[in-house]
């Protein structure tokens, strides 16, 4: 029978790594993920998860030993936060290629400098490109769910890739809510054991990662693309069986708040979204159609169902709360994305993307009505002024 | 929790002949004629035997060995980033324990390998194999030394000794014995910090039976064990293919390199000479010191000595004092 209890987002991913029975599990301290290894490390001391504890001597060296883990043929688990996230760089691309599915729990911090214990996305952004499936949470509930389903999704043979599995630093990853913690029976339902494709074995010797000639190159990296083209058919059989079996109620890619008959939109990541579903209220009771989604994964960008869901409003914001100095929006990271997302449309939204919540700051209610003002006016201008607005240091 | 991981005992060998014939190193690499490190990895492959799991990091053994399609090994091998080696190494052995104690496997334990360069072992990949070590998995790391990063075109690296020409070293004008700085002493660094460790060992492929025993005899430590290989290069020492035999030993004789075991805290050393032969016989063959002038060789000279002093007494080797160095 499923349980419910109050956990921290923290908690949360390490309860869903324990029902996930992983193998291998890799830690090095930084905030604010620490607290999952913390939960893990008490487990694995009390005996209640068989494991391999490995204090890894940094976070390149924790994706390092789950790499060999999972080559291994071990459901293997890591974590990380921030220039963690980063200094690991390395090891992404070599994890993707070799097909290991073991995965990262992010607890989003901001790069240095100046040293910034605040959540910002740009952590795990910056690692797009490297051929993991990446993902955000925005509840604790929502949180272990995702260990569960990217494990799931990973670890399927038709995808066989490593996943970023992450939440907002401190607004989740150290705040309580209610958790329904399945039964271990159910999640053995959902999640059959690990198979590894050609584990490194004694009786049938393989070689891993050898090396290539250029001309061999172009095929691999078409195969690992294509394999990207299948993961969001996995995504789905995988959701649609995890709300069977647990009774939730998770679309797949882009949870749509009152998005049907909107005028306005909000597009945004993670945690922040509970603010924003409330504003969206609000400003419907003030007789603005306001509307939400949110994706909850960023690799692979769903496409489709962003031209599909926001296509007919009129003023789409993009939230941003990671950054990209330079890029074509002059801002962050989502909005080139859901600008191309909208191209092949006949008639588009008009869009902008706001630079909020970075360095770990609240977006407050009332900067969301404010960006509101900002989308409404655009509808009257019939046009998007800027790319970008830094949000509260406009003019 | 006890639990019997099935960990190998391999017996010594009485002579090379003695140990199993299957090559578990076979053709298929592009290394150069007379490659020091490729030869050293055929013996070792052939003394860990067919239970084996090789971790090669990025260096020659990668670049010069592991084709797509042709790769020389008949034991499973994974490769490993230059950084890694020692951690994608803790990964493997962490998941067999596993899986063992969930019986998901029941074969022997694989004798975990990882066999780095001087690079991957004391210079970029020195983190991952010192944390390796300090957590006690049961892994032979092998720093199989050519004394420079000879796969990108010969450029000095921690083990590089004193005065040699690499093309980050150059000799010129300024700087007219090349490399200025002394090696790491490795196995001292292992040793020193490293308080799992019961074993370690140096080697060179002159001396194939030596190598064969410490192999084996490293393997069968359920711990962190090191094995520091000399394994000569002629592309990067610059010297006839046909001598890589001679030039490990002229290493050994000279005292460039010296032969030991460290065992629970016991020094004991092999292959000792009755008289060192100067150093000047080991370099003269070799085009990376042809550019060194008396004093140099002299510097080099004294540094060796202090090195051997205390050989023959059985203990560790100092490293040498700032005096020898200045």
């Amino acid at each position: 029978m499923a349980q419910e209890k109050m956990l921290t987002g923290c908690a949360a991913a390490a309860r869903g790594a324990q029902l996930a029975e992983v193998e291998v599990v890799c830690s090095y301290p930084i905030r604010p993920y620490t607290a999952i290894m913390m939960e893990l490390a008490k487990m694995v001391a009390n005996g209640e998860l068989n494991a391999e504890f490995i204090h890894g001597e940094g976070e390149h060296a924790q994706v390092s030993v789950v790499l060999g883990a999972a080559a291994a043929g071990a459901r293997a688990f890591t974590g990380s936060s921030g220039v963690g996230v980063t200094y690991a760089m390395e090891v992404y691309s070599p994890m993707s290629g070799g097909r290991y599915p073991v995965q990262m729990a992010i607890a989003d911090r901001s790069l240095d400098p100046p040293g910034d214990f605040g959540s910002e996305h740009t952590d795990a952004m910056s690692t797009r490109g490297q051929g993991w499936i990446l993902g955000w949470a925005s509840s604790p509930q929502e949180i272990l769910d995702n260990t569960l389903i990217a494990y799931r999704v990973g670890e399927d043979k038709r995808v066989m890739l490593p996943q970023m599995t992450c939440q907002d630093g401190y607004f989740l990853s150290h705040i309580a809510d209610k958790v329904s913690v399945p039964d271990i029976s159910q999640v053995r339902e959902f999640l059959p054991p690990f198979k590894a494709h050609n584990p490194l074995s004694l009786t049938c010797p393989v070689s891993h990662g050898p090396q290539i000639r250029p001309d061999q190159g172009a095929p691999m990296d078409a195969q690992r693309a294509a394999t990207f083209f299948d993961v969001p058919k996995v995504i789905e059989e995988a959701t649609a069986d995890f709300n069977r079996i647990f009774k939730r109620n998770y679309d797949p890619f882009l949870e749509k708040y009152k998005t049907e008959d909107a005028d306005i939109a909000f597009l945004i990541q993670g945690a922040h979204a509970n603010t924003c579903r409330k504003v969206v209220d609000a400003l419907r009771k003030q007789g603005v159609k306001a509307g939400m989604a949110r994706p909850r994964w960023i690799i692979p960008w769903p496409t489709h169902q962003i031209a599909e869901a926001l296509g007919h409003v009129k003023a789409l914001g993009v939230v941003e709360t990671s950054t990209c100095y330079g890029g074509s929006m002059r801002g962050g990271n989502l909005a080139p994305e859901v600008r191309a997302s909208l191209y092949d449309l006949d008639e588009r939204p008009l869009v902008t993307s706001f630079m909020a919540g970075l360095g770990g700051e609240t977006i407050w209610p009332e900067e969301f009505h404010h960006m509101a003002k900002v989308l409404t006016q655009m509808i009257k201008d019939k046009r998007a002024s800027q790319y970008s607005y830094w949000v509260g240091f406009e003019g | 929790m006890n639990v019997d991981y099935k960990f190998q005992k391999l017996e010594p060998a009485k002579s090379f002949k003695a140990i199993n014939r299957a090559e578990m190193y076979v053709p298929g690499h592009r290394t150069c004629a007379g490659c020091g490190p490729a030869l050293n990895y055929r013996l070792v492959a052939k003394a860990a035997g067919p239970d084996t799991i090789f971790i090669g990091p990025t260096g020659c053994m990668y670049v010069a060995n592991a084709s797509y399609l042709c790769t020389p090994y008949a034991v499973s091998w994974i490769h490993a980033q230059i950084t890694n080696g020692g951690a994608v190494a803790s990964g493997i052995e962490a998941a067999f324990k596993t899986l063992a104690r969930k019986k998901k496997y029941d074969g022997p334990f694989p004798n975990i390998i990882v066999m780095a360069g001087d690079g991957g072992s004391v210079d970029i990949g020195l983190q991952a194999m010192s944390a390796m070590m300090y957590r006690n998995h049961k892994v032979l790391f092998i720093c199989y030394d050519n004394e420079s990063y000879a796969n990108t075109g010969i450029q000095t690296s921690p083990t590089t000794p004193y005065g040699a020409n690499t093309t980050f070293t150059p000799p010129g004008k300024e700087i007219p014995e090349g490399k200025v700085l002394f090696p790491k002493y490795v196995p001292q660094m292992v040793i020193g910090g490293h308080p799992a460790v019961k074993y370690v060992a140096t080697t060179s492929v002159a001396h194939p039976l030596d190598l064969t025993n410490k192999v084996r005899k490293a393997l069968t430590y359920e711990c962190p064990t090191f094995l520091h290989m000399l394994a000569p290069c002629p592309k990067g020492w610059k010297f006839d293919e046909k001598l890589t035999r001679e030039m490990a030993k002229l290493a050994v004789e000279t005292g460039m390199w010296s032969l030991f075991e460290w065992e629970n805290g016991v020094y004991k050393y092999q292959n000792v000479p009755k008289t060192y032969k100067p150093i000047a016989e080991y370099m003269k063959n070799q085009g990376r010191f042809s550019h060194l002038k008396p004093e140099h060789i002299a510097k080099m000279q004294a540094f060796v000595d202090e090195r051997i002093a205390n050989v023959k007494a059985n203990t560790a080797i100092p490293i040498p004092t700032p005096s020898s160095r200045s």
